[in-house]
């Protein structure tokens, strides 16, 4: 983290470091199946999306549902209903496979052909500081262009430190008083 | 058909062509002989809007119903003929008359001399200048002056002094020509020349501008759809979102605050999942009179009225600009602040009035948006002393402002005004997807990114239900009996409501509901006996 941010909280300040607030907001972008999984509209939804393609299984794989293709024949087929165990594991499979498949749509929403996305950030919180150690920060507006692609492989690969070091990048741009946006209260962007 | 009659076909059109009014003036024939767009259209045989297209310049007369439209237009014009424009008077452009008083040698003063002075010319010699000679009185205005007239009296350089009093006196009545001037018919006053209203004319063209998007874009959609009325509605509620988002950027360009579009949520804000709701309550009303029934017998007849564009309305309310602070007690109450409160309200004891809170089964503390909390407020006050005021816990809130929306209501407000009276269904549905889907996607929303502010969606909502009750309690004093108040903009009264609310479609006013529901239009109840 860049600057002379000590320590976030000392003076009663509350945010969250910019890397956060940066994954938080892509995180924001994704979407899928609403329905939760222990219902049968949601389960039955997210095991069709896992076992379209052979990236569905590797998924599973990675979540650890280690179960013989008679059981997930009988899951899709509904004769029989997964475990609390491995309806969560399912879960975490769809939405594992989800991010990256929705990776590339985002790279291409972000960059916007080059142009970038303007991104609004909100300064930490100082309602809660004494008045003489309260700073003047206001919210800023940037346009953020050329680091979209490592900023989502970073939050794909949940690289705190690669997302830390994206967050410096940006702020930078904002001139002199970067520093005090190396902690936010949020993010936001229309893309 | 033979080879001569085609071309005297060809030729009497051009004959109208040649004669073919301009817009304004074929709305004006038609509506000279009092008719309506309907009936031109099935004339003519074209659509409605065609018709409308070709009065307002959107679009020239083509065929099929080119010819026949000219035909028409060219029978009224003789039924009508237009009349003549009035001649401009010297003094019917204040600003301009100040400028033609610039010292140049203008042969006709700016204001009307008597005629006996009009001739009159300043001598000058070979090189174009003035020439000066002994002084004397001006034969104008009096005054000594060195420079003479081409007969040799003085006069002022150019003739541009005011004709004294007794010369005009002298000579009384050819100063006045033998028609009235135009002016002096006018009902409308000649504004007093001051200075010039720059900045009421730039806010005026900014206005034209953004409702010149609105109507810019109806028209484009429905030359895409080729004229199909239902292909470009559907269209242009696609558009609604990023449409409204523009106009809503445009009002804000020469705004004073920055807001926050993305401010940190307090948890009270945030939706637990995707479909279950936030915690705060918008005080939507369902409120039934418990003395009058459908099922009873009796026969008191009960208007159904619904409230115009209820919605609309309700952006001229206070919005929090920045992020929610949180402040406990009365703390974060004050005029210019506006969020979400956590109240307890006193309990309502008028069961013939709907309760300001809405239709509340469980007591205890609620968070209430800003506007609900005004509204307590006002009925606690002395004027109208009808509960007592909420107690307060805590609250987020920001500094506000209640004109945030407001140029962004403007726009639509008179967008749907100029559509209702051209009969316009297609902009109207356009502006109505247009100020709803605004509100409803302001929150969290994949349909619009642009902004996350939930709590001004809840503000917006709560603002429209303290208006129905605002509603609801002018019926009520006006002696009408509420017998149902339901949702955002329904009002179920007895009596004659049409003394106390104007009949209509404007945002002022009320209209009948109907509908399908046995409680629609207009109906009976009766009188429960218990």
């Amino acid at each position: 983290m860049a600057g002379r941010w000590m320590d976030l909280g000392m003076f009663n300040a509350h945010g969250v470091p910019g890397a956060d607030a940066l994954g938080a907001a892509i995180e924001h972008m994704v979407t899928g199946i609403a329905s939760p999984v222990d219902t049968d509209r949601g389960l039955s939804a997210r095991l069709r999306y896992l076992t379209k393609t052979d990236a569905g299984y590797e998924a599973m794989d990675r979540a650890g549902i280690h179960v013989s293709p008679r059981t997930l024949m009988a899951w899709l087929a509904e004769e029989r209903t997964p475990n609390k165990a491995n309806r969560s594991r399912l879960d975490a499979a769809y939405w594992d496979l989800r991010r990256r498949n929705v990776a590339t749509d985002l790279k291409h929403r972000l960059n916007n052909d080059g142009r970038g996305t303007r991104v609004e950030i909100n300064p930490v919180d100082q309602s809660g500081v004494e008045r003489r150690h309260q700073r003047d920060v206001a919210s800023r507006s940037i346009k953020v262009r050329g680091v979209w692609d490592r900023a989502v492989d970073a939050w794909l690969d949940e690289d705190l430190a690669e997302l830390d070091a994206i967050w410096d990048q940006i702020i930078v741009d904002i001139g002199s008083e970067y520093d005090a946006y190396s902690n936010v209260s949020s993010i936001g962007w229309a893309a | 058909m033979s080879q001569e009659s085609s071309v005297e076909a060809l030729l009497e059109e051009a004959r109208l062509n040649a004669s073919m009014p301009s817009p304004a003036e074929r709305q004006r024939l038609r509506e000279a002989a009092n008719l309506s767009r309907a009936q031109v259209a099935a004339a003519v045989g074209v659509g409605r809007t065609t018709v409308a297209n070709w009065e307002t310049g959107h679009s020239e007369p083509t065929p099929p119903g080119r010819l026949e439209y000219l035909k028409l237009l060219k029978g009224l014009a003789e039924i009508y003929p237009a009349i003549p424009a009035a001649a401009p008077e010297p003094t019917a452009d204040p600003v301009a008359a100040l400028f033609t008083e610039t010292p140049t040698p203008t042969p006709t003063p700016a204001v009307s001399a008597p005629s006996a002075f009009t001739g009159l010319q300043t001598l000058r010699g070979l090189d174009g200048r003035a020439i000066e000679g002994d002084p004397g009185p001006c034969i104008r205005c009096g005054v000594t002056t060195t420079y003479q007239s081409t007969d040799g009296r003085p006069l002022h350089s150019g003739a541009l002094c005011q004709p004294a009093g007794p010369a005009t006196a002298a000579s009384p009545a050819p100063a006045q020509p033998s028609a009235p001037a135009p002016a002096l018919v006018s009902p409308t006053p000649v504004p007093v020349p001051g200075r010039p209203e720059r900045r009421a004319r730039s806010a005026a063209q900014a206005q034209e501008e953004t409702t010149g998007l609105i109507s810019r874009a109806v028209h484009a959609e429905l030359t895409r759809a080729g004229g199909d009325w239902d292909v470009a509605l559907k269209a242009l509620i696609k558009r609604a979102i990023p449409d409204v988002m523009h106009l809503f950027n445009e009002t804000r360009a020469t705004a004073r605050y920055d807001y926050t579009a993305y401010p940190a949520l307090p948890d009270i804000l945030k939706k637990p999942s995707k479909k279950d709701p936030d915690q705060i309550w918008e005080a939507r009303p369902r409120f039934h009179h418990p003395g009058y029934s459908l099922r009873a017998p009796g026969d008191i007849k009960v208007t159904a009225l619904d409230v115009n564009a209820a919605y609309l309305s309700a952006l001229k309310c206070w919005l929090p600009i920045g992020r929610l602070e949180h402040s406990t007690g009365t703390d974060g109450v004050e005029s210019k602040r506006s969020g979400v409160h956590l109240i307890t309200p006193a309990p309502w004891v008028h069961p013939h009035l709907p309760d300001p809170i809405g239709d509340r089964d469980e007591p205890g503390a609620l968070w209430v948006t800003n506007s609900t909390l005004r509204l307590l407020q006002r009925l606690s006050g002395p004027k109208y002393a009808l509960t007592d005021a909420p107690v307060i816990h805590e609250s987020w809130t920001s500094g506000a402002t209640e004109n945030f929306l407001d140029a962004l209501r403007k726009t639509l407000s008179a967008a749907r005004e100029t559509a209702l009276n051209e009969d316009d269904t297609l902009t109207l549905e356009y502006v109505k997807a247009m100020y709803s889907k605004f509100i409803s996607t302001m929150g969290e929303s994949i349909h619009n990114r642009e902004m996350v502010r939930p709590d001004w969606m809840h503000i917006i909502h709560s603002q429209a239900y303290a208006n129905l009750w605002g509603k609801a309690y002018k019926a009520h004093q006006a002696g009408l009996e509420v017998i149902s108040m339901m949702g955002t903009d329904e009002l179920h009264v007895t009596g004659d409501w049409r003394d106390v609310f104007p009949e209509g479609r404007g945002v002022a006013q009320m209209k009948i509901k109907h509908g399908d529901a046995k409680a629609s239009g207009e109906y009976t109840v009766g009188k429960v006996t218990s």
